[in-house]
């Protein structure tokens, strides 16, 4: 993967001339969209995986993947939702590979901050959205965070996740039915 | 039919996500979220994950633009190195098999004893009687069963091994 090779590599072997193979994108306009793009592409990640240094490796991944897919877009929108596909067949494909830890455990935990004295309301009520969620499938999980974090409408999310659209609808239904579910859990065992 | 929609579910979504969720909405709004299933459960879900998202993305600690742009150059240019060589190895792999069997043939064709030595195997392999051999394998396999049955199974599971843990990689 790319986070093997170091700097000292880059300026060793690649001064880059015509030889080089070209992206269809120029660096500029990478840097912009890479700039825009790369938080909530890692935010998803992380969320969808449960790893934040899987979703390290795989930012990376998809980005190089994007710039060697070599297609050309209608539209921000479509640029970014090709992003997102590509993100989510890598989370998946490493899934497979077991590189998820299975059931979870508390690796989703990871991803939270270290909670400070003032905000330990606010950071267990985050810390139990992360258990709930971390109890769902990742399918679930990539298709709430797309819908309530990214805010991407139905047709969207069926894209980047490679569904029907028809099919979106019940699925997630029953996703945020899940999800609501263990945070009304969450929140009773709080209480009691 | 398990009803999967609600009509008010764009709006409730759009006030969840404005931050203007309960405050800032109709009265008609909250009482509709109060007694709808549907939208309870896309408040409850959208504020939950729209509390996580920034500190999730807070987190996130992504190299800069420039370096994954010249890493990814670096990788893209190495990876069209590596096809391009790829059918001057396969063509060198042909010529040297080619070669190999030039020679070999050369060797065979003018070699008297490789000829002779030839035609004892063969006089050999005809000769053999596998019944006369099975008695001795029989007493062998008595003998040291356990040795066989062992060199056996790592003759089948080295392999074996071997594979699974090159997939892995």
């Amino acid at each position: 993967m790319l986070r093997d090779t170091t700097f000292n590599d880059v300026s060793r072997d690649c001064v880059l001339d015509d030889a080089c193979p070209a992206f269809v994108m120029d660096e500029e306009s990478f840097r912009a969209f890479y700039e825009r793009t790369a938080r909530g592409v890692w935010a998803y990640l992380a969320r969808v995986t449960g790893d934040r240094q899987l979703a390290d490796d795989l930012l990376q991944e998809t980005f190089y993947r994007f710039l060697r897919a070599a297609a050309t877009y209608q539209s921000e929108t479509h640029r970014r939702n090709s992003l997102y596909r590509i993100a989510t067949n890598l989370a998946r494909d490493a899934r497979r590979r077991s590189l998820i830890r299975a059931p979870f455990s508390s690796a989703g935990e990871k991803i939270e901050r270290v909670p400070s004295a003032d905000h330990a309301g606010a950071t267990e009520r985050k810390a139990d959205v992360t258990r709930a969620m971390s109890h769902l499938k990742p399918q679930e999980r990539a298709m709430l965070w797309l819908a309530y974090a990214e805010g991407a409408s139905h047709r969207e999310i069926a894209d980047v996740l490679g569904l029907r659209p028809a099919s979106l609808k019940p699925l997630l239904f029953r996703a945020r039915r899940r999800l609501a579910t263990l945070l009304g859990r969450a929140s009773l065992e709080e209480k009691s | 039919m398990k009803r999967v929609e609600c009509e008010f579910e764009a709006e409730v979504l759009s006030a969840a996500l404005q931050a203007r969720w309960p405050d800032r909405v109709d009265t008609e709004l909250r009482d509709h979220v109060a007694s709808c299933a549907i939208c309870s459960d896309v408040i409850a879900v959208a504020v939950a994950i729209d509390d996580v998202r920034e500190e999730t993305r807070l987190c996130a600690v992504v190299p800069d633009s420039g370096r994954v742009w010249w890493l990814a150059q670096l990788r893209a240019r190495r990876e069209a190195a590596e096809a391009a060589g790829r059918p001057i190895t396969a063509a060198q792999v042909i010529a040297l098999a080619s070669a190999v069997g030039l020679l070999g043939a050369c060797f065979g064709a003018t070699s008297r004893w490789f000829q002779a030595s030839l035609a004892w195997v063969a006089s050999s392999v005809a000769g053999l009687r596998v019944r006369a051999l099975l008695p001795s394998a029989l007493s062998l396999l008595a003998e040291h069963g356990a040795l066989v049955l062992a060199m056996a199974v790592i003759v089948l599971l080295v392999p074996a091994a071997v594979y699974f843990t090159m997939l892995r990689d």
